[in-house]
C-alpha cells in the first residue's frame, strides 16, 4: 500500500501515490517510550510548536499565512500505542492542481520545516510567557475530562482497573506533571525528541514520489538516530476484582466495566477477538444492543469496545441508577450465553460483513490510510485487505467461544447523580 | 436521467424526478470502494403544527415526534431492521435534525440490496401501543444523556434564549413528559402527512454505477402506490425579531464555566442563490471577526479568556438563523464583554477591506476542496442544500462571487444589540444550589 524507504537509522518516509484525494495529506510520527513525565512536557511541546515559531511568532500570523494557503490545516497533537508515546503533526492541503497558480505544496513543505526547526527562542530556549500559556491550555484539557461524564467515567475505570499502566497513563500529562515544567526542560524535551525519536513520514496524495521523497528529506533532515529505544513488554495487570460506585451532581447513571482478555494486537488470536467483541457489543446486531436496548429498553446505548493494545474489553452503558443490579446481571448473561456457545450462524456472518465493510470504509480516506498503515505495519506480514478478509473468514463459532471463556470481569465502575444514592 | 456537470471540479451529477415524485440524485466518485445513501424527508422537530394529510384542521403533535417517528422506523413485525444491513456488512443509522429526518446506510458490498432495504423499511411503516411504549425507555435515557451534557445544554439553552414562539426552540428528542403522549396513531398520522416520496428526496454517492443505481430505485418505487402528491399545510410562527431572553444561567456539576453568545438572525427568508451567498457571507464575516487569525483570537487567547473549545458557528433554514460564539472559560463575565464589545465596534466602523476577505475567501475554498474529498460530508450536506433550492456544488463559485459590499449587507441580519443572548453554565456552588440567583431561572 505505502512505499517505505528508510532516510536514516529509525527515519522512515512512506509514500502512497493516489488520485483519489484533491488534498495531499501529511502525517509525522515521532515515537519514544511512553512516561507520565514526557507526555506532559510532549503534549505543552506540540501546543507550543502549533502556536508560534521563529517566523510566526503568533497564533494570528500563523493562521494567517495558512489562510493564505488556502487553508491548509497544520496540528500537532499526542497520542499513545500500547508502551509507545507519539507527537504527530498532521498536515493537509488542497493539490495545487485544483488552483490557478499552484506553489502551494512547496510553501507547505517549507512551512513544516519551520514548525519542527525553527522555535520561537529567545536566549535559547522557550520563550516564558508561551510556554506559561500553553501549560494553561493542557491542563485544562485534562481538567475538562470530569465536565464529560462519560469520558470521566471511562477514565475512572481505567485507573482503577490498570493504576500505573501505560493503559490508564493518558498521553496528554496529568496536572501535577504539567506545572514541574519549565522552558528549560521544554527545551531539553524538544531537542531530545528530534534527536532521538523513532519517526515515520507518511504522505498520500497525487504527488511526484521521487521529487516529494527528495523534498522531504530536506525538509526535514532528520539524522540518525543513535539507539533505536527497547519495546518493553507491557506489564501484567494485575487483578483488582473491584466494584466502585461514585457520585455527582448528574441525571444519568454511567455503568463501565472493564474486562482482561490475554489477546493483544500482535496474537494469532486478535481476529477471532475481533469477531468476539463485534457479536458481544460492537454493532447494533450485537447481544448487549439487542437485550440491554432493544428487549429491555434499559438504555439508549449499552456496546463493548476491544482495545488490543491492552488486552481490555470495555463495556459502558447510560442507564438509570435504579436499574444498576438488573443491568450488570444483563450484561453479564450475554456473556455466558456466549460462554456456552449461544452463537448463531446470522451473528457471524452479519460480525465478519460488519468488520469487512469497516476496514475498506476506512481506507477510503487519506487519514484512515495512514492509521491503519501504521497500526498493521507492526506486524510481521505485508498488510492487505483480502488477508484480513479470509482471517476472518476462518474464524468459526467454537473460536468464539473460547474468547469468551478466557474474558475475566476485573472492575465495575458506577457513576450516578446524588439523588440516586439511597 | 439527467446530468449536471460540475467542470471545475470535476464531477458529474445524475438526477431524475420519479413519477411519484421522488427526487433521485446520484453522483458516482472514482477511486473510492464505498457508497453512501441517504434518503431523506423534509420533516424535522419544528414540523409541530400542520394539516394531517386528507383532513381540514391543523393539529399540534407531543414535541420530539420526529425523532421518535426516526427511531420507531427500524422496528417491523418481524424484527429489527439494523439486522439486515448488518448481513450486508452495511452500517445503517439515521438522525432528525430541526428540519429533516435522514436515513442512511454506507457500504463497500450488495449495494444495490442495501438500497432496496433503504427504502423498503422508510416506506413500510409499522407502529403498534406495545413497541411505541418499549421504544419510551429508550428515548427516555437518550434525554437524559443529553440532559447531562454541558455543551448541549449550553447550545439549547441559547438557541431558546433566541426564541420566543418558534419551534425550533424545543428540544429536538421533545422532552421524557412529551413523548410519553405519543401513541401509534400519531406516528402514522406524521408519518402519512410528511414521508410521502413527493417530499423526500434520496442521494446516492460513492462507487456505484448511475444507470444501474438508478434502474435500482425506479422499478422498487414503481411498484408501490402512492397517493397523489399533496401540497403539505405547515403552520407557521410569527417570530419577533428580538431575542426572547437576553440572558440567563444554568448551574451544572461541572469544573470551568461555559459561555455561549447568540445573535439572532433577522433575514430568513431567502432560498436558492441568494440564500447561499448570504450565509457564507455571514460565515466570511464571522471568520474575520472571530476565526483564529483575528485580533480579537489572538487577545482572547492571550489573556486566557478562551481555551481549545472556543467555537464560532452560524445556521440558517427556511424562517429562522443564529450565530454562537462560545467557549468554556473561567472569567466568563470578562469573555461576554469581550464578545459584545468586539460586534459594537465592528457596527460602528466596519472592519475589514478586499484584503482580509481574499484571504478567508481563500480558506473557505480549501476548505470545501478537502470537504469534497469525504463523502460523508457530501452525503450529509447535499440534501440540505436542494431542500433549501440550493446546490452544494455551487458554494466555491459563489465565494468567489462575494464583494465586501455584500459581506457588510449581509452580516446586518445579525447586528443589533436586541438581536444578542447570552447564555451561561456554572459550576455548582457546593454541591445544593442547582439552579442560580442571577439572570431568569430555568
Amino acid at each position: 500500500m505505502f512505499k517505505t524507504i528508510e532516510v536514516a537509522k529509525d527515519v522512515h518516509i512512506h509514500t502512497r501515490v493516489t488520485d483519489q484525494f484533491k488534498t495531499v495529506n501529511f502525517s509525522l510520527k515521532l515515537r519514544r517510550p511512553l512516561k507520565v513525565e514526557e507526555a506532559a512536557e510532549r503534549t505543552v511541546l506540540s501546543n507550543v510548536l502549533q502556536h508560534s515559531n521563529a517566523k510566526f511568532p503568533s497564533t494570528a500570523s500563523m493562521r494567517m499565512y495558512l489562510d493564505d494557503l488556502y487553508g491548509t490545516v497544520l496540528y500537532l497533537d499526542t497520542s499513545k500505542k500500547g508502551n509507545e508515546h507519539t507527537v504527530l503533526l498532521n498536515v493537509e492541503t488542497v493539490n495545487d492542481q485544483y488552483l490557478q497558480h499552484g506553489d502551494v505544496l512547496e510553501k507547505v513543505l517549507e512551512l513544516m520545516h519551520t514548525v519542527l526547526f525553527d522555535p520561537n527562542f529567545e536566549k535559547g530556549i522557550f520563550k516564558e510567557n508561551i510556554v506559561a500559556r500553553e501549560k494553561e491550555m493542557v491542563k485544562e484539557r485534562i481538567q475538562s475530562i470530569f465536565d464529560d461524564k462519560s469520558r470521566y467515567a471511562q477514565n475512572r475505570l481505567t485507573k482503577i482497573l490498570a493504576p500505573n499502566h501505560p493503559a490508564s497513563t493518558s498521553a496528554n500529562g496529568t496536572i501535577p506533571a504539567i506545572e514541574a515544567i519549565t522552558p528549560q526542560t521544554l527545551t531539553d524535551t524538544y531537542q531530545r525528541m528530534l534527536a532521538e525519536d523513532a519517526i515515520d513520514i507518511y504522505v498520500v496524495g497525487d504527488i511526484d514520489e521521487t521529487k516529494m521523497i527528495e523534498e522531504l528529506k530536506k525538509a526535514l533532515p532528520f539524522g540518525d538516530r543513535k539507539s533505536s529505544f527497547e519495546k518493553n513488554a507491557l506489564p501484567k495487570i494485575q487483578p483488582t476484582d473491584s466494584y466502585v460506585k461514585e457520585t455527582q451532581e448528574m441525571k444519568q447513571g454511567k455503568l463501565h466495566i472493564g474486562f482482561t482478555t490475554p489477546v493483544f494486537f500482535k496474537d494469532a488470536d486478535f481476529p477471532k477477538m475481533q469477531i468476539f467483541n463485534g457479536i458481544f457489543g460492537g454493532y447494533p446486531h450485537s447481544k448487549l444492543f439487542m437485550n440491554v436496548r432493544e428487549k429491555e429498553s434499559m438504555a439508549y446505548y449499552c456496546s463493548s469496545s476491544y482495545s488490543a493494545q491492552y488486552g481490555l474489553v470495555y463495556v459502558m452503558s447510560g442507564i438509570d441508577a435504579e436499574n444498576e443490579k438488573k443491568a450488570l446481571q444483563l450484561i453479564d448473561e450475554q456473556l455466558i450465553v456466549m460462554q456456552k456457545g449461544e452463537i448463531t450462524d446470522l451473528e457471524m456472518t452479519q460480525t465478519k460483513a460488519m468488520l469487512q465493510n469497516q476496514l475498506k470504509e476506512a481506507l477510503d480516506s487519506a487519514r484512515g490510510q495512514i492509521e491503519i498503515y501504521d497500526q498493521y505495519k507492526d506486524l510481521d506480514e505485508d498488510f492487505n485487505v483480502e488477508a484480513w478478509q479470509a482471517k476472518w473468514q476462518s474464524v468459526t463459532k467454537q473460536d468464539i467461544v473460547d474468547m469468551a471463556k478466557q474474558l475475566h470481569k476485573e472492575t465495575v465502575y458506577f457513576l450516578s447523580g446524588m439523588e440516586d444514592v439511597k | 436521467m439527467e446530468t449536471i456537470r460540475f467542470d471545475q471540479l470535476d464531477e458529474t451529477l445524475y438526477y431524475e424526478k420519479l413519477e411519484n415524485g421522488l427526487d433521485v440524485y446520484i453522483l458516482p466518485k472514482k477511486g473510492f470502494s464505498k457508497t453512501f445513501v441517504t434518503f431523506t424527508t423534509k420533516y424535522g422537530s419544528v414540523d409541530r403544527s400542520f394539516v394531517p394529510l386528507g383532513e381540514q384542521d391543523a393539529i399540534r403533535v407531543p414535541d420530539g415526534i420526529a425523532h421518535f417517528l426516526e427511531h420507531k422506523m427500524f422496528e417491523k413485525e418481524d424484527g429489527d431492521v439494523f439486522q439486515k444491513f448488518s448481513e450486508y456488512g452495511a452500517s445503517a443509522n439515521a438522525f432528525t435534525s430541526f428540519t429533516r429526518t435522514a436515513y442512511l446506510f454506507s457500504a463497500t458490498n450488495h449495494l444495490y440490496e442495501s438500497t432496496e432495504t433503504l427504502l423498503n423499511f422508510v416506506q413500510e411503516p409499522y407502529f403498534t401501543e406495545k413497541t411505541v411504549n418499549k421504544e419510551k425507555g429508550i428515548i427516555g435515557q437518550e434525554i437524559t444523556m443529553y440532559d447531562d451534557q454541558a455543551d448541549w445544554r449550553l447550545y439549547f439553552g441559547t438557541i431558546e434564549n433566541m426564541f420566543k414562539e418558534h419551534p425550533v426552540k424545543i428540544d429536538i428528542a421533545g422532552t421524557v413528559e412529551s413523548i410519553d403522549k405519543i401513541t401509534a396513531d400519531h406516528l402514522y398520522t406524521c408519518y402519512h402527512t410528511f414521508y410521502h416520496p413527493s417530499n423526500m428526496l434520496l442521494f446516492a454517492i460513492g462507487a456505484l454505477e448511475p444507470e444501474k443505481m438508478m434502474e435500482v430505485i425506479r422499478e422498487n418505487q414503481a411498484k408501490k402506490e402512492f397517493a397523489e402528491p399533496t401540497p403539505i399545510k405547515r403552520i407557521e410562527v410569527n417570530e419577533q425579531l428580538e431575542v426572547a431572553i437576553p440572558e440567563r444561567t444554568l448551574r451544572m456539576d461541572v469544573i470551568k464555566s461555559k459561555v455561549s453568545v447568540g445573535l439572532k438572525a433577522k433575514e430568513t427568508n431567502l432560498s436558492g442563490r441568494d440564500m447561499l451567498k448570504h450565509e457564507l457571507a455571514i460565515s466570511l464575516t464571522l471568520d474575520i471577526l472571530f476565526g483564529r487569525s483575528s485580533e480579537f483570537y489572538t487577545k482572547v487567547y492571550e489573556e486566557g479568556l478562551i481555551d481549545e473549545s472556543y467555537s464560532y458557528d452560524f445556521s440558517l433554514e427556511h424562517g429562522f438563523g443564529f450565530a454562537m460564539i462560545g467557549s468554556d472559560t473561567y472569567q466568563p463575565e470578562k469573555l461576554i464583554q469581550a464578545i459584545k464589545e468586539h460586534l459594537k465596534k465592528a457596527e460602528e466602523k466596519w472592519p475589514f477591506g478586499e484584503e482580509e476577505l481574499e484571504r478567508v475567501k481563500r480558506r473557505r475554498i480549501g476548505f470545501n476542496l478537502r470537504a469534497l474529498n469525504s463523502i460523508e460530508f457530501i452525503a450529509n450536506q447535499f440534501t440540505r442544500y436542494k431542500f433549501n433550492d440550493m446546490n452544494l456544488f455551487d458554494s466555491v463559485s459563489a465565494i468567489e462571487e462575494l464583494t465586501v459590499a455584500d459581506v457588510q449587507e449581509a452580516f446586518k441580519s445579525l447586528q443589533g444589540e436586541s438581536q444578542q443572548t447570552v447564555f451561561k453554565i456554572l459550576p455548582v456552588d457546593d454541591g445544593k444550589t442547582v439552579y442560580s440567583p442571577e439572570g431568569q431561572e430555568l
